[in-house]
């Protein structure tokens, strides 16, 4: 069983729900007041049908390969963020 | 500062949309620009008139900014809403007030998503109880859907209401004392962690406990590997949303407490050794009381099944809140204030600890006594039970259920009664002052003592006392 991840900055989280809601309400105008939590996005994206469904099995494989240390190398604007952190981290 | 401010309402921060202000014994709500747009929207619809009707929304008045003063400076609209008897909260119901509550929030989202209206949250704090009708009082709460939005209160439906109810339905522990501690609710990784793993076979624990917990932990590594565009594709279909929420409501509807054993005290109505009679003469004691004095405000400490609550009502009282701390007694309390359409609210109270003042800066939430305004109040078959049941010195209880009202009744239970005998057989009796001399002093400082009777064989005493001041 994979430790959990060390612990996100605050940003992260704020950034990751920011984003995530945002892009998903396409009429978007002020946000809800409330958190309204990863899980439960992600539980609801699955409810919802294949499409979201997909997205959690994204989630899920990636978590896999980080298990066998396949963390970083991600296609596309993955990678820019994680190397960018890898050097915040430095 | 003159009495004729408006003070702000210490609960209602954390929506920016607007906040509840308390003026001159009114309350009053204001609704700012950021939430014009979905208020007119929502009231177009009419939606809330019709909630409000049904009495299952609080009803809200349009009145002019001036009625609210100062207060009012930033906003558009101004509400007023009708009081509450009695502002309660969710870790002081009894399993079948939470529940009512759950249903309520779960069949006004149903309705409201088919009027493409959408909640905000999915706060139990946004429910009251009048009697045992729950009400929903969160008017701001209610916006416009939009389509293939997420069910932002999920979480919070799932921590202020599913896994109190199961936590009682699965498990036979009551929610209270939990959820007093932990105010927003329980947590859902740490609820996933008491499932055992046969009962994550049910599909609906699963999806809502287990499954939703375990995303919570993934989501928690997320963050950084999460595109924008990956998230883009996904978005939760109104037929979709709808299904949850009815199966939710479906699942909720069923659920009891696990344990189905009498409780100590619920048994007590039908074998504390009370006969017909000596009911009959307390019974017309507190009526005689009540029709003397109508209280509007009762308070009835160790309400049991709510009988005398019943009585008091009859007799003219204006509303009667029950205490108790014994979940069965507390359920069939509830129980016949819904079959009967009691203006009696039974709630969880441990008189030796009662709910204290918590929440953001010890203020958001009242603790019992910020809300003592019972003009009179009942504590039948109480005293021997703190006295002598919890060790509290005779004299502290009698100074504290004489402050809780300027009027009221108390029963004395001799030592030599059967109940008090029972308590005291394993124990050694330290309670040298106990008896009925001692007590009546004690209530002499405070009191004078109007009227006595004496409803049982055994020596029970019925006393009637008005405070001095």
């Amino acid at each position: 069983m994979p430790k959990e991840q060390s612990e996100l900055s605050k940003l992260d989280i704020a950034i990751f729900v920011v984003v995530v809601v945002a892009v998903l309400d396409p009429g978007a105008r002020a946000l809800a007041y409330l958190d309204p939590a990863t899980g439960s996005m992600l539980l609801q994206l699955l409810l919802g049908g294949v499409a979201g469904a997909l997205v959690v099995l994204k989630l899920y494989w990636w978590r896999f390969k980080e298990f066998f240390g396949f963390g970083a190398k991600e296609a596309g604007a993955a990678s820019e963020e994680t190397t960018h952190e890898r050097q915040a981290e430095e | 500062m003159s009495d004729d401010a408006a003070r702000a309402e210490p609960a209602s921060f954390r929506d920016p949309s607007g906040h509840i202000f308390r003026r001159s014994g009114r309350i009053f709500r204001t609704v700012n620009e950021r939430a014009v747009e979905d208020f007119e929207f929502v009231r177009a619809t009419g939606l809330l008139d019709k909630l409000a009707a049904e009495g299952r929304v609080i009803a809200a008045q349009e009145v002019a900014a001036a009625e609210l003063g100062e207060a009012a400076a930033e906003a558009r609209y101004v509400l007023e809403h009708p009081r509450l008897p009695f502002v309660s909260y969710p870790y002081e119901w009894p399993f079948p007030a939470l529940k009512a509550a759950a249903l309520l929030h779960l069949d006004i989202q149903l309705e409201a998503l088919d009027h493409g209206i959408a909640l905000s949250d999915a706060s139990a704090y946004n429910v009251q109880f009048i009697g045992a009708r729950p009400l929903f009082i969160d008017t701001l709460s209610f916006r416009r859907y939009a389509q293939g939005e997420f069910w932002i209160g999920h979480r919070q439906f799932c921590e202020q209401f599913l896994f109190p109810l199961l936590l009682r339905a699965l498990f036979g522990v009551p929610h209270n004392a939990w959820y007093r501690g932990a105010q927003e609710g329980i947590d859902t990784v740490e609820f996933a962690r008491l499932v055992p793993a046969w009962r994550k076979l049910s599909p609906r624990i699963l999806t809502h406990v287990v499954l939703h917990a375990s995303l919570q932990k993934l989501g928690r590594g997320a963050a950084r590997r999460v595109q924008a565009s990956t998230m883009r594709k996904g978005s939760l279909p109104r037929a979709s949303f709808r299904r949850m929420l009815a199966r939710l409501r479906k699942w909720v509807a069923t659920l009891e407490p696990a344990e189905r054993d009498k409780s100590l005290w619920h048994d007590y109505a039908q074998s504390h050794g009370y006969s017909d009679q000596e009911v009959e003469a307390k019974t017309a004691f507190v009526s005689g009381f009540v029709t003397e004095t109508k209280p509007a405000m009762v308070w009835d400490v160790g309400c049991n099944t709510g009988h005398y609550a019943q009585a008091a009502l009859a007799a003219g009282a204006g509303y009667v809140v029950g205490f108790d701390a014994d979940q069965g007694a507390l359920e069939l309390a509830f129980a016949r204030a819904k079959a009967e359409r009691l203006d009696f609210q039974p709630l969880y109270l441990d008189a030796t600890d009662p709910t204290p003042r918590q929440g953001w800066a010890q203020g958001e939430r009242y603790g019992l006594g910020d809300r003592a305004d019972a003009e009179a109040v009942l504590a039948l078959a109480l005293v021997h039970h703190l006295a002598i049941g919890h060790n509290v010195p005779l004299a502290s209880v009698v100074d504290w259920l004489v402050g809780l009202a300027p009027t009221g009744i108390v029963e004395f239970v001799p030592k030599t009664d059967p109940m008090i005998q029972e308590l005291l057989k394993l124990r050694e009796d330290i309670f040298p002052d106990y008896d009925e001399e001692s007590f009546l002093a004690h209530l002499r400082r405070h009191a004078r003592i109007v009227r006595t009777e004496t409803v049982s064989a055994t020596g029970r005493l019925l006393l009637r006392y008005e405070r001095k001041d």
